[in-house]
């Protein structure tokens, strides 16, 4: 099997989203999947980017589908954000003919032609279907159970439900399945499917503090060993915004791992915390390493 | 984008009457690409229920829905409330009627950039797209770390073609033009 990938902006730039790219590079290559980077990658324009123009937005991110289209790969991407952006284009090109004339003609004048053809497909929807929760446990050499965490699945991978449409969008289960074949206990905590308010960073910072300051609350109060997450703004807020948080609303106490999905993935393939970038976060992860690799194998 | 003077930001003068409002607003909304779901709205308030930012502050997006089918579109497009949407969907998820709230946000967000006044964090990060190609910069310090985990070299942006994108498609016109709403009102 082989497919295009888009990293997205901040994976490969981000200290503590590193390991999301190196994971994700380790579990696509233990399960012989052949990856090529979509050349010279430029930004998906996701909302935010959208909110100053919709039309140029469409066409910068069809840029990059256009360079999966000529290798006539279908694309898949880890970021959530890039996810989004890139069903979009498909959805408005079918949707509305006058917009895809309007992007047809900003693509040509960058010499460049986006035919409609590249599925995009979020990297967990692609672990999920294409290559299932039994080959994954056939793959998997370490036994990670005794560990309990909260998995997030964010907003841009299941909202609107047309983009992955294989559940009820607001209460999903796919992806807990997946880390219990690895013998993980994923916990269903309330407002693990509430927004992190990452898309205010920036615009509204204190309205994204409060948000993100419930959301901590709300792990907190569960109990877990660690936050896994799926969309690389959830994770900046989580991990980064952590310390923050903290400051801001005097709660010394708070200290939460937040890893990436395929980090724990990778980890249960027998490969070591070093090589998946798990010391790069801002909220140590040591406890939740340790408590992983104390499983023995199975 | 600042009214320091009304706390409560998304407020308007009560009563509203007729010469307040610019009641052809609705329809300029309802014919762009994603506003189409507008006249549908039955006020019902699910879209509010559900917002995490109505959480922790003072914001209901059935209030934004009211106000733009009202006609009250200088407050809408020249005020907060339109950038406070987290843009999480979920109001857009269970509207009953299709109203599609967070696509109506990106039709009002786009009427506001051109007039100038987008929201400055979000002008800032699609300057640094236009320099980088990235909504974040590399540094050697990034390289490093990612030769130290194997990755590969990061790759170059392609400037070229990005750029000639954000020129045709009118996104340099925005930014421009809230540069220039900025040095207008300094």
């Amino acid at each position: 099997m082989k497919r295009a990938i888009a990293w997205g902006c901040l994976i490969p730039t981000r200290r503590s989203l590193l390991g999301y790219e190196a994971s994700t590079r380790k579990v696509l290559e233990h399960l012989d999947i052949e990856t090529v980077d979509i050349p010279d990658e430029t930004c998906c324009a996701p909302f935010w980017m959208q909110s100053l123009d919709l039309a140029t937005s469409v066409a910068m991110a069809a840029k990059n589908l256009a360079k999966a289209e000529e290798m006539g790969l279908d694309l898949i991407t880890p970021c959530s954000g890039c996810f989004h952006s890139y069903k979009r284009v498909n959805h408005v090109l079918e949707t509305y003919p006058d917009m895809r004339e309007r992007v047809d003609d900003i693509l040509r004048s960058a010499g460049l032609h986006y035919e409609g053809k590249v599925e995009p497909t979020h990297l967990l929807d692609f672990l999920y279907r294409e290559v299932g929760a039994d080959r994954i446990r056939q793959k998997s050499t370490r036994d990670l159970s005794g560990v309990s965490i909260g998995l997030r699945y964010g907003c841009h991978m299941l909202k609107p439900h047309e983009l992955l449409n294989i559940e009820y969008s607001e209460k999903p289960t796919f992806a807990d399945e997946l880390l219990e074949e690895l013998g993980i206990t994923s916990v269903e905590y309330p407002g693990r499917h509430r927004c992190c308010g990452g898309l205010l960073r920036g615009a509204q910072d204190d309205v994204a503090d409060s948000i993100l300051h419930e959301r901590l609350v709300d792990v907190d109060r569960a109990g877990v060993d660690g936050i896994v997450t799926v969309c690389s703004l959830c994770h900046l807020q989580h991990d980064m915004g952590q310390r923050s948080i903290k400051r801001k609303y005097g709660m010394d106490e708070l200290d939460i791992p937040v890893v990436h999905f395929p980090q724990i993935i990778a980890l249960g393939f027998g490969y070591s915390p070093e090589e998946l970038g798990l010391g790069l976060h801002t909220m140590k992860t040591d406890q939740l390493v340790a408590k992983i690799m104390g499983g023995g194998h199975r | 984008m600042e009214q320091a003077d009304k706390p409560r930001h998304y407020r308007h003068e009560l009563p509203v009457r007729d010469d307040n409002v610019d009641s052809s607003f609705k329809y300029e909304v309802v014919n762009q690409v994603g506003g189409e779901g507008l006249l549908n709205c039955l006020k019902c308030g699910a879209c509010s229920g559900g917002c995490p930012v109505g959480s922790v502050i003072d914001y209901r997006p059935r209030n934004v829905l009211g106000q733009v089918l009202l006609g009250l579109k200088e407050e809408i497009l020249t005020g907060e409330s339109i950038w406070l949407c987290a843009a999480c969907f979920t109001c857009q998820e269970r509207c009953i009627q299709e109203v599609n709230f967070t696509d109506v946000v990106t039709v009002l967000r786009n009427m506001a950039s051109r007039e100038g006044h987008a929201a400055p964090g979000y002008l800032k990060l699609a300057q640094m797209v236009l320099t980088n190609g990235r909504v974040s910069a590399r540094t050697q310090l990034v390289d490093r770390m990612r030769e130290k985990l194997g990755l590969p070299p990061i790759q170059e942006t392609d400037m070229e073609r990005l750029r000639k994108i954000m020129e045709a498609g009118g996104l340099v016109r925005v930014l421009e033009a809230n540069v220039e709403k900025e040095e207008a009102t300094e």
